[in-house]
């Protein structure tokens, strides 16, 4: 997977999926949803999100529903979350839907809100472009990547012809 | 080397690898067979499910489709779009359905319906499925997208975590529920993602089996991967009482290892809440919070809306009226819950204490009907989660109990968790 260069915005610990995904969005057409992301606990922020940026997280990073949040922040434009821990089921959610989740101890001292961070995925290395501090991670398992190389699970449904006619 | 000692979750899914392995242990990716798939109506509102749905599943038997969430539907999007849902039934070829006034909330329904067998392996597309450890069940609660591909190939795959085996000591106290003893252990655990737990201790046999779902279930909001209770001759006693005799519990090995071991005294445990926004990091005894009145009160959901909660409620409320300041929303969890505890009468007495109830669903939860709070509103809730805006506004503040201090609640017009206070 190529290198994901983008700027950061900081996020705390148990950022919930109900933020990403508020319950209005259920049933709101699919290209309105991403501009109520976390609107109960930073208004205005999904506005000022432009496509390629990253999210940094703090503790338990997505806990909560298995409603598409991950799916969510993708379409809002966020290509990679990473977060001091991460809820197995965010991380599944956001790795079936194409977006890369890395939980990475100590992260949260890597970037300030607005840096530019370099993921090396070959690697497994982050690098501050301001700073030029860099942090290790551990890569994600080869299958789960290959899933989020084909764009997600429904890609991969439909490549194999496992997926029919809509109901 | 020594034979690795595994403990009951490694050994569920150790037994359902697909590919044969000698053992599991943490650190391990294991593909596993899954004995049943459990749909929820909320698929029909995923982007995905209805435009594309699997050609057919892998085996229609082991498929349940339960609509739970917004029955019955509560808008004309909602009704048009589960509409759809319903022909996946035909197609498939589902005989496990379960529509608008005839099951309840998958959670609840599946341990009715004898789909949690103690030793199996179940998935979900609700977020609460690790419910089932309370009958020695593997549960995870995944995304539509994934549960669309287990449907497809009756596989799927998991992390092994590090297990952290929790002791429940003696009896809870009588004002004191199982939802406390979860709020208790949270405030010492804080959140696990990635990590399981194993129950055990001697308490156990105290608590009935909505007591240990109420529990399971609730292990959700510390991100546990799993969490499950042992067989023993309760849960037995509940499975044989209803014809489901044909299962393999699971058990630990002697000297099975966990990452930590703890214990807890349910017996010194008083009634808590958590606070809004959060449950970890934000629960206190009731008795330590102050004054805080209450607009509207709720009981219901997986974790508290079984027999036993509407049991606690009508106990507390018995002869009495709710608060004129509160409104009481009372919803069981389940058709066979609401029957019996219509028979039971704890139906009228909860009725003419001037708190509504509705039809089983998780409605009032998510915010999604029956129930939905407004900003400026003070809320106790024995549901499962308090996130802003999560039962409605963003402006309304929902504080988490169990059934019985809500309902306390809803008398006084206050939080408290002492009706003689």
């Amino acid at each position: 997977m190529n290198n994901i260069n983008g700027r950061v915005w900081i996020f705390g610990d148990d950022i919930n999926t109900d933020l990403m995904y508020p319950q209005i969005c259920y049933t709101l057409p699919q290209e309105e949803k991403p501009y109520h992301a976390m609107e109960a606990n930073r208004p205005g922020w999904a506005g000022m999100v432009r496509k390629g940026d990253i999210i940094i997280g703090g503790r338990n990073f997505g806990t909560g529903s298995s409603r598409p949040a991950a799916d969510n922040l993708k379409n809002l434009g966020i290509v990679c979350v990473i977060a001091e821990s991460i809820n197995g089921l965010f991380l599944r959610n956001a790795v079936n839907s194409g977006l890369p989740a890395l939980e990475i101890h100590g992260i949260s001292g890597i970037a300030r809100e607005g840096d530019t961070i370099v993921i090396d995925f070959v690697n497994s290395i982050i690098k501050n472009a301001r700073t030029e501090e860099m942090i290790n991670f551990k890569p994600l398992p080869a299958f789960l990547m290959e899933i989020i190389e084909n764009g997600g699970i429904i890609n991969i449904l439909k490549n194999k012809g496992m997926l029919g006619k809509p109901l | 080397m020594d034979v690795v000692k595994m403990n009951i979750i490694e050994n569920i899914l150790f037994n359902h690898s697909v590919e044969p392995v000698k053992y599991v242990s943490p650190g391990d990716i294991v593909t596993v067979n899954v004995d049943r798939v459990i749909m929820v109506d909320m698929a029909a509102l995923h982007p995905e499910f209805l435009d594309n749905p699997p050609v057919k599943p892998f085996d229609p038997e082991k498929i349940s489709l339960v609509f739970d969430h917004y029955v019955p539907a509560p808008n004309i999007e909602i009704a048009n779009r589960v509409n759809r849902l319903r022909k996946v039934v035909d197609r498939w070829g589902i005989k496990d359905f379960y529509d608008v006034g005839r099951g309840g909330i998958s959670h609840v329904l599946g341990g009715e319906k004898g789909w949690f067998r103690p030793g199996s392996l179940i998935a979900n597309t609700d977020s609460h499925t690790i419910a089932t450890g309370a009958f020695n069940t593997l549960g995870r609660g995944l995304g539509t997208p994934e549960v669309m591909n287990i449907i497809a190939t009756g596989k799927t795959w998991f992390p092994v975590g590090e297990t952290l085996k929790i002791n429940l000591e003696n009896r809870i106290k009588p004002h004191t529920s199982a939802k406390d003893v979860f709020f208790y252990m949270a405030s010492k655990i804080g959140d696990i993602p990635n990590k399981n737990i194993e129950f055990s201790g001697n308490g156990i046999e105290y608590l009935n089996i909505d007591q240990r779902s109420s529990i399971s279930t609730m292990c959700a909001e510390v991100s546990a991967e799993f969490a499950v209770f042992p067989e023993d001759k309760i849960l037995k006693q509940y499975m044989n009482e209803r014809g489901y005799m044909d299962y393999h519990a699971a058990v630990p090995d002697t000297n099975a290892e966990y990452i930590d071991e703890m214990s807890i005294d349910m017996g010194k445990i008083e009634p808590m809440v958590a606070m809004p926004d959060r449950i970890i990091g934000n629960i206190k005894p009731i008795s330590e919070i102050g004054r805080v009145e209450i607009d509207v009160a709720v009981v219901g959901s997986c974790a508290n809306g079984r027999l036993s909660d509407i049991r606690d409620v009508a106990e507390v409320l018995n002869g009495r009226k709710i608060s004129d300041r509160t409104r009481f929303v009372v919803t069981p969890a389940s058709k066979a819950i609401y029957e019996e505890a219509s028979r039971l009468g704890y139906i009228s007495t909860i009725m003419e204490a001037n708190a509504m109830v509705t039809n089983p669903t998780c409605g009032a939860c998510l915010g999604g009907h029956m129930g939905v709070v407004g900003n400026g509103d003070n809320v106790i809730s024995s549901t499962t989660r308090n996130f802003k805006g999560r039962m409605g506004g963003s402006g309304a503040k929902i504080y988490l109990a169990s059934a019985r201090s809500v309902a306390i609640s809803a008398l006084k017009g206050h939080i408290a968790g002492d009706l003689n206070e």
